[in-house]
């Protein structure tokens, strides 16, 4: 398992996958849609996806003497460790928003969703969607990845909406407040996503490996 | 003992049937997997790799059941469909150095002892070196591992003559050295130069499996492209009659 992981890192993975955990920078940006930052850090692994199966990196796999489980695991833990990375970023800038910011003018008067426990919760969420639809609809067939991304970025669009939305409705216009207010509310939404994280990235994975074994390559 | 046991093999696609594929491979010994286009050499070998599922049939390598002992198998045999056809824009030393971490008996000095004999050079992308380069780069990894088996998808086919006469010297090569190799053609005079033993198939059975030679004598000392042409010629004439 770590070979093959070492092996995705050094021979499947796209260099985008390690230049878009730059758009957790987007965290900082006022009147924009921070959370098209989870989208595009899983774009870079989507474009490792597309780099891999360019590269016949699934036949190659299979040819080693691992089990078909092990590629797909590899594959996930890839992922998963870019989306850490990014969630980590976009944590680490959350909180000097938070912390640093709250009064800064462009924040006070966003319109837009600012940097909070909840926009990380929908970071997640938006991740969660990534690996059930698009991770995990890859599989199916071990090289089909434009329906797989196409219904990933129907849910973004919808999880977006939604994030963008909750803070414009009754009593939860606290979650617009840059300072951050209510934070064990937050806090709790955040721990929320962490298990739906958690259970949607394992659930996805298990269904995978089921389905990858059943292909023909 | 047989270093490969194929039996009652079975696999159904939508428009094409593989049945009853039985033969055995016993070490040191070439085996020519012989076919016309689409006769199921390749869905009999991947079959063998476990690349597809058979609906039916038991594969054996070196005795172990293909595929509850796919790991230890695969650590012993090397397979190529061809040219290496992955990680073309990648460096070849990148791709020996990942894929030396995942076998056991990975053999250092066995691999540029074939390097060095095949002339690869390193710091090439398999999208830089010819079809019969990348041939040989396939066979450098499969035996840097020690592999005792290799199994070749139409090794020869679209290199030139003197690749092609150069391979098959390499096959009789490593025959010398124990290795047994299974591979597929269409190319009847690469089994005459080098085979001991053929398969063939002709849409989707199998029509025999036995020593070249005695199957060339059962068919009167004809070449195995008459043989083939026979067997396989379908009357476009008494077609177009119709």
């Amino acid at each position: 398992m770590k070979n093959l992981l070492s092996k995705e890192f050094r021979l499947a993975a796209s260099p985008l996958a390690y230049w878009f955990l730059l758009a957790a920078l987007m965290t900082m940006l006022p009147g924009y849609p921070i959370l098209m930052s989870a989208f595009f850090i899983c774009f870079g692994v989507f474009h490792s996806f597309q780099n891999a199966r360019e590269a016949n990196d699934i036949l190659y796999s299979v040819l080693l003497p691992v089990r078909k489980r092990d590629i797909v695991r590899a594959k996930f833990a890839f992922t998963c460790v870019i989306q850490m990375i990014g969630f980590l970023l976009c944590a680490i800038l959350t909180l000097v928003r938070m912390t640093a910011l709250p009064h800064a003018a462009a924040y006070a008067g966003n319109a837009l969703m600012n940097a909070t426990p909840v926009y990380l919760a929908f970071v997640l969420l938006i991740f969660t969607g990534f690996n059930l639809l698009f991770v995990g609809g890859f599989f199916k067939t071990g090289y089909k990845i434009g329906m797989p991304f196409l219904a990933y970025g129907i849910c973004t669009a919808l999880l977006i909406t939604v994030g963008e939305a909750l803070p414009h409705l009754p009593g939860l216009t606290f979650l617009h407040n840059p300072a951050g207010e209510r934070l064990g509310v937050q806090f709790a939404a955040l721990a929320i996503a962490v298990l739906l994280y958690a259970a949607g990235t394992l659930l996805a994975f298990r269904k995978a490996e089921q389905r990858f074994e059943r292909i023909d390559l | 003992m047989a270093i490969l046991e194929v039996s009652g093999l079975r696999k159904q696609y939508p428009a094409f049937l593989l049945e009853d594929v039985t033969f055995s491979l016993e070490p040191g010994r070439i085996m020519g997997l012989i076919g016309r286009n689409g006769a199921g050499k390749t869905t009999t070998l991947k079959s063998i790799f476990h690349l597809v599922h058979p609906d039916a049939g038991e594969i054996r390598i070196f005795g172990l059941p293909m595929p509850d002992k796919e790991r230890e198998i695969k650590q012993r045999i090397g397979y190529a469909g061809g040219a290496v056809d992955y990680y073309k824009r990648k460096k070849l030393r990148d791709i020996v150095a990942v894929t030396r971490t995942f076998y056991e008996n990975w053999d250092d000095a066995a691999y540029r002892k074939y390097s060095a004999a095949f002339s690869l050079d390193e710091n090439k992308t398999p999208l830089q070196l010819s079809e019969g380069m990348r041939v040989k780069f396939s066979l450098t990894l499969a035996l840097s591992h020690r592999a005792e088996l290799l199994i070749l998808d139409e090794p020869t086919s679209g290199l030139d003559p003197v690749s092609r006469a150069e391979l098959l010297d390499t096959f009789l090569f490593l025959k010398e050295q124990g290795v047994s190799i299974l591979f597929s053609t269409h190319i009847t005079t690469d089994l005459e130069k080098c085979a001991d033993d053929i398969t063939y198939l002709a849409r989707g059975k199998q029509i025999a499996s036995q020593p070249l030679q005695a199957f060339l004598a059962a068919h009167g000392g004809k070449s195995l492209e008459e043989i083939m042409v026979e067997y396989e010629k379908e009357s476009l004439h008494e077609k177009l009659a119709e």
